[in-house]
């Protein structure tokens, strides 16, 4: 009974039509929503990192209480080819690697922010060096200024750094800053910067 | 009775699977758990069944004794001359129990039937029926056959290919932009069955995936054109970052999305690895643009991000960005595992890209489904060695990269062909590969995954090194090599056999002999001990006595540090002058150990010790007129410097930069040298540390490079003393050199190039002490010499000759002219393009004991002719490797070939003090020469290289001899884990990853079901609306028909019904 009601209700050509209408304007809505969801989003909007307390700076103190208790293991810079650089500083030949990954600090050439091979504008011709100078506490100031400056992809790459050796660590790295002509360094001796780099007019 | 089953060729875990033959209806086999659905084959069951004359199946109605029975039929055919029939005996161990049956030979006369109705009125016999024969025959039929040749086009179905041609720039290794998306593509049959097959399927993935092993766990970087966050192909998209200017990070070009599919697509067309985590670089503007400064900052992203296995299907000719180059090296040191293509430049020789042609880098060749080398996969050595050493053998390993399905931009599959789609199925397999060994800790590094991937490779037969690397990639093989893999070094090509042909081509077309330059192989050191390692003391040869090892010299180069993760290791090998008439095959091997600072908590340093087996085909030297010195040093390419295309015509490849090479683009014209019985040497070191007495001739094709004065001088007293020179110049004019500078994308500055197509004023400078020089005209046109038809494509002309020589002249167009006016009408006139010339020394004349000298000591002779492109493979239209025998047989006996005498003419040159062509003012050549260098805004000439020196190795006899044949699979040290691994151990029907597709149904439910699968997918992407739409449309539809049906009398259908009654029957009924 009441299905026959329904049915001679749909079959009404205004029902139908509502029907239609609503499918159209649904079907366009949809369209349009479709076309304007997926542009940018992630990583264009990241926030610049604020150098908050979060972000953890690198103080010598940090490890002189620590040589006592002996530090338990040492994140490292991994890649090098002769040298390691350890988050506490230290920089060794990579056979003076202790197992938890640290610099051995009694082996004859393990330097502490050693500034080896680095200019005065900050850039330095080994990774290691760089990153080892970069620790100096003394260099706080100098990153802090190179986070403020940093451009809209480096920033990109800031945001996952969360303390000071990471920062170093990726700083020291050669990126689009270091090159001119996008095939040959800007400064071929010194292409690792800790600081702002200069624009060099090799 | 005829009786027809089909059959699927399954997987072969379908083996425990029921398996049943139905006989009287047409079977279906549903298939349960195969995705492939490629190759259809059928058995075909035939029966045939005679009547066998005179034998009969007696049937009694109880089981008897067979002396019961003998007794019954004797009573039966009571009367019967028992001569005419007889009990067959029945050897078998039911004879001794009770049987209801007996086979009788009842030989009855013509159209009798006594005997029969006797038997049959026997109370104790059931029945009597003919003895049959069977006959069954079972044959395999291809369905193709099956069809007739409906499914022809099955693999020549024209397909997109992705190639790039614009070396200039850090190319996609993908470029045309038409999608084949025409939907009639999948709505016949015919064409549904040519869809290629499932890679994941043809390289055994789902044997890991039934394992657990799916890519769980692994990082993988797609730097690529990006990815849509919503496709519906992808489960973990993890991250996706945007490194370009344009403002998006979809893919509106289809190959991130394609790239992306091949390695983690987890429906329809699927990828290796479904649960990798997918890291999204997008590094390419939709237009195809990008820069060196791009990939730096994506780069350190991805090492801060810790990825695990990165795809590169990108690549570029410039392996000499230092900064890019330095980059991957970085990335590999901090053990990103780096997959590139190797290009799509094939199927030229020295069209290798970076950085797929990095020591660190897996780069990777293109395979069709029929395992041969796809035509567009680019190969042949690495040229950053030239001209002093060997290049390294690349790509290193090869797999399906021609018509390979995969993602399409909007949801649905497609097919593409090129390296960068076979990259990614590497890249896809080492993170399914790594996912699988994660349990081992520590043991993945870049060089671990490498030796595991080519100790695995399977040898495609009849293909060299330089093309297919090790061979084609085995997931399987490569999983249990990994699986069991031990922290250690090995070489790649791990053996070397000189004689081992076609595989180590192209040293094994070239016997080595007393005398000759040495013999160079650049092997590749793989270090999975650490990132930085170093060879300990020196290599060590050990030279076979038994096996004459002691007639060769090893010489030894290596880098200093392995780093990161390889090196390489020069083997130089010569014959030692004992050997000089000595014929013979010599072995021996070079042991050498590799070292690498402790890990994992070790105190000893790690280290591995590796042997190179070496085996070297000697013969005698051949004379010296069969000899022919290769000059390399003179030749220079891109990069460093711009060094243009040497025929003007071909604009899409604007530089030269296949290394000029005999085993590059000069590979056809060695090759046939070497047929015509010449013996081809390289000389990478300058003119001056040529002894000239060992070779007759020496050609110089196209060079770019300056010379030393001392060179000059030297050849000049080479030549009196008798040896030849032959000389294939090329363009070169100012004016034109201007006209083809280009604004380099890439480098965003203007490109000027630094000589013509070769160094006119620098040949002139060489070929001054014979009165020869050539001219700055750039000419172009066809022509005939003799019977051989020419195509001089942009070359130059002589423009001084001697009058004693023989020159030929054609006509031809002045291309110069049309290049730099594109309006002018083209000018053909005659200009000498040959030259010939017997020389003399120095005329001292007047002084009678010289002359008489000069009759004594013939002198050499010097050909020059105006262009290389006809030597050359690049833009080869019609080679001249004939002329070259002819030119060959002048200098190398003196006789004068007829066709250049026949074609000769006197040429009237120009009076002497006409200008010689100059150096464009102020080139930038001196920064890419060997030769010259900018002294305070001046060129000089440098300081004469000191020519190489080796040192052989001190040989360390062994009386020990090895095989023949030094090929067997690479074996690398393993932890006892090998051989039963649970690869197989999979119960028939366990549980599925979780990949979205239905594999099931029945034979034609299956094509039914993929097919509509197929355009499901297109319509997937337009989801929503479509479905209201249609859903309307249906409400619209329905209305219309109920008002129809109220006006009209229903139609009937129950003859319908009937008639598919009637054919269902009719097909189920037996035919025989």
């Amino acid at each position: 009974m009441w299905a026959a009601a329904l049915l001679r209700f749909i079959r009404k050509r205004i029902v139908l039509g509502i029907i239609f209408l609503f499918s159209l304007t649904y079907c366009i809505v949809s369209f349009m929503k479709e076309g304007s969801s997926t542009t940018s989003y992630e990583i264009d909007t990241l926030p610049v990192r604020p150098l908050d307390r979060s972000f953890l700076w690198h103080s010598p103190k940090d490890d002189l209480n620590a040589t006592d208790m002996k530090v338990s293991a040492c994140r490292n810079s991994v890649q090098g080819k002769v040298l390691i650089v350890d988050d506490r500083g230290y920089v060794c030949s990579r056979g003076n690697v202790l197992p938890n990954g640290c610099c051995n600090i009694d082996a004859e050439n393990t330097k502490r922010y050693s500034c080896e091979t680095c200019k005065e504008s900050g850039c330095c011709s080994i990774y290691e060096y760089c990153i080892s100078c970069c620790l100096h506490p003394d260099k706080k100031q100098v990153l802090e200024n190179v986070l403020g400056k940093a451009s809209e992809t480096l920033n990109v790459l800031f945001a996952s750094v969360t303390d000071h050796f990471e920062l170093c660590l990726a700083k020291c790295r050669t990126s689009s800053q270091s090159v001119q002509h996008e095939n040959t360094y800007r400064d071929p001796k010194a292409k690792h910067c800790y600081g702002e780099i200069p624009i060099a007019g090799s | 009775m005829k009786l027809k089953v089909r059959l699927r060729q399954r997987h072969f875990r379908c083996i425990g699977l029921p398996f049943l033959l139905l006989l009287l209806t047409r079977f279906k086999y549903a298939e349960t758990c195969s995705n492939e659905s490629f190759p259809t084959q059928f058995v075909k069951v035939k029966f045939t069944t005679q009547v066998v004359k005179n034998e009969y199946i007696v049937a009694f109605n109880a089981y008897y004794k067979s002396q019961a029975r003998e007794k019954f039929i004797a009573a039966a055919l009571n009367g019967l001359d028992d001569r005419h029939w007889k009990i067959i005996a029945r050897n078998n161990p039911a004879s001794d129990y009770p049987s209801d049956f007996d086979v009788v030979t009842l030989e009855e006369a013509e159209n009798s039937q006594d005997g029969l109705d006797a038997l049959r009125l026997h109370p104790a016999i059931r029945r009597v029926t003919p003895q049959r024969m069977v006959h069954r025959s079972l044959h395999f039929e291809n369905e193709t056959d099956f069809l007739g040749d409906a499914d022809n086009s099955t693999n020549t179905e024209s397909f997109e290919r992705w190639q790039s041609s614009r070396p200039m720039k850090r190319l996609s290794l993908a470029v045309n932009k038409q999608f084949w998306q025409s939907t009639g593509r999948h709505t016949s049959r015919r064409l549904l069955r040519a869809i290629p097959r499932q890679v994941t399927a043809i390289l055994q993935a789902d044997a890991l995936w039934h394992m657990g092993i799916t890519g769980a766990g692994v990082k993988v970087a797609v730097f690529d054109t990006g990815l849509a966050k919503t496709h519906p192909h992808f489960k973990r998209i993890k991250e996706r970052t945007n490194w370009t200017s344009e403002k998006t990070l979809d893919d509106g070009l289809g190959h991130g999305t394609f790239v992306a599919g091949v390695i983690a697509s987890h429906r329809e067309c699927l990828g290796l690895a479904p649960d990798a985590e997918l890291h999204v670089f997008r590094v390419f503007t939709n237009n195809q643009v990008s820069y060196t400064s791009w990939f730096l900052d994506a780069f350190n992203y991805a090492i801060l991000k810790r990825i695990g296995v990165l795809n590169l299907s990108i690549g570029g000719p410039d392996f000499m960005d230092h900064p890019f180059v330095d980059k991957v090296w970085e990335l590999t040191a901090n053990k990103v595992i780096m997959v590139s293509a190797i290009g799509n430049d094939g199927p030229l020789y020295g069209t290798l890209n970076n950085p797929a042609d990095q020591m660190d880098v897996i780069g990777v060749g293109g395979i069709n489904f029929e395992d041969q080398i796809a035509k567009f996969s680019s190969r042949g050595m690495t040229t950053w060695e030239l001209p002093q050493g060997y290049g390294r053998v690349k790509p290193d390993i090869v797999t399906y990269g021609a018509a390979v399905r995969g993602s399409a931009i909007m949801g649905g599959c497609r097919t593409l062909s090129g390296t960068s789609v076979a990259s990614p199925v590497v890249a896809g397999a080492v993170a399914l590969l790594a996912s699988g060994v994660l349990h081992r800790g520590n043991i993945l590094n870049p060089a671990s995954m490498k030796q595991a991937l080519l100790a695995s490779a399977r040898r495609l037969p009849g293909v060299n090194m330089f093309e297919q690397g090790h061979g084609k990639l085995d997931l399987l093989r490569a999983y249990q090599v990994l699986n069991s893999y031990q922290p250690q070094a090995s070489l790649s090509p791990s053996y070397i056999d000189l004689s081992e042909c076609q595989y180590m081509w192209p040293y094994c077309s070239q016997p080595l002999y007393y005398g000759a330059l040495p013999t160079i192989v650049n092997v590749t050191i793989l270090n999975g001990l650490g990132v930085s390692g170093k060879v300990v003391n020196k290599p060590a040869w050990h030279p076979y006595t038994p096996q004459f090892g002691h007639n060769i010299d090893v010489a030894f180069t290596h880098s200093e540090v392995l780093w990161p993760w390889s090196g390489w290791l020069a083997v130089s090998i010569a014959v030692t002058r004992a050997a000089s008439n000595w014929e013979g095959m010599a072995q021996g091997h070079v042991e050498l150990t590799i070292e690498s600072p402790p890990e994992d908590g070790e105190t000893e340093p790690r280290r591995s010790t590796v042997r190179l087996a070496i085996k070297a085909k000697i013969i005698p030297t051949p004379p010296r007129h069969k000899r022919i010195l290769w000059d390399q040093y003179h030749n220079l390419r891109y990069p460093p410097g711009y060094f243009p295309r040497d025929n003007l015509r071909m604009k899409s490849d604007p530089l030269d930069w296949n290394g000029d090479h005999i085993h590059t683009n000069f590979k056809d014209m060695y090759q046939h040298l070497r047929n015509g019985g010449y013996y081809i040497e390289v000389l990478g070191s300058p003119l001056s540390c040529l002894d000239a007495s060992q070779y007759g001739t020496l050609l110089i094709v196209d060079p770019e490079e300056e010379y030393f004065p001392e060179e000059v001088a030297k050849l000049k007293r080479d030549v009196d003393a008798g040896l030849s020179l032959v000389v294939f110049a090329d363009w070169y004019n100012v004016s034109v050199m201007r006209k083809v500078k280009f604004y380099d994308e890439n480098t965003r500055q203007w490109w000027m190039p630094d000589t013509g197509g070769a160094n006119v004023p620098a040949l002139n400078d060489l070929l001054s002490p014979w009165g020869i020089a050539l001219s700055d005209s750039v000419h172009e046109g066809s022509f005939n010499l003799g019977e051989h038809e020419m195509y001089y494509a942009s070359g130059s002309s002589l423009l001084k000759f001697p009058e004693s020589g023989v020159v030929v002249s054609r006509s031809l167009k002045d291309q110069g002219l049309e290049i730099l006016d594109s309006d002018a009408d083209s000018v053909s006139k005659t200009v000498p393009i040959l030259g010939l010339l017997q020389s003399r020394p120095n005329e001292v004349e007047g002084d009678d004991a010289t002359t008489e000298k000069i009759f004594s000591s013939p002198s050499g002779r010097v050909v020059v002719y105006g262009d290389s492109n006809c030597l050359d493979n690049s833009h080869l239209q019609k080679d001249c490797f004939w002329m070259l025998d002819a030119l060959l047989e002048f200098t190398s006996t003196g006789h004068m070939p007829s066709i250049f005498k026949d074609n000769s003419a006197k040429v009237t040159f120009p009076s002497s003090d006409e200008p010689l062509p100059q150096r464009m003012e102020g080139n930038h050549l001196y920064r890419y020469s060997k030769v010259i260098e900018n002294h305070m805004g001046t060129m000089r000439t440098r300081e004469l290289p000191a020519c190489p020196h080796l040192v052989w190795a001190k040989p360390q006899p062994l009386n020990t001899s090895a095989p023949s044949n030094l090929y067997k699979a690479q074996k690398l040290l393993s932890v006892g884990v090998e051989g039963d691994l649970p690869l197989w151990r999979v119960a028939p029907g366990a549980a599925q990853v979780d990949v979205d597709r239905d594999f099931g149904g029945g034979l034609g439910v299956d094509m039914m079901d993929s097919l509509a699968e197929e355009e499901g997918i297109a319509l997937l992407d337009l989801a929503p609306a479509l479905l209201v739409i249609s859903l309307a449309a249906a409400a619209v539809l329905l209305a219309c028909r109920c008002y129809r049906s109220r006006t009209r009398p229903r139609r009937k259908r129950v003859t319908r019904l009937r008639r598919l009654m009637a054919v269902l029957n009719a097909g189920r009924a037996p035919t025989v």
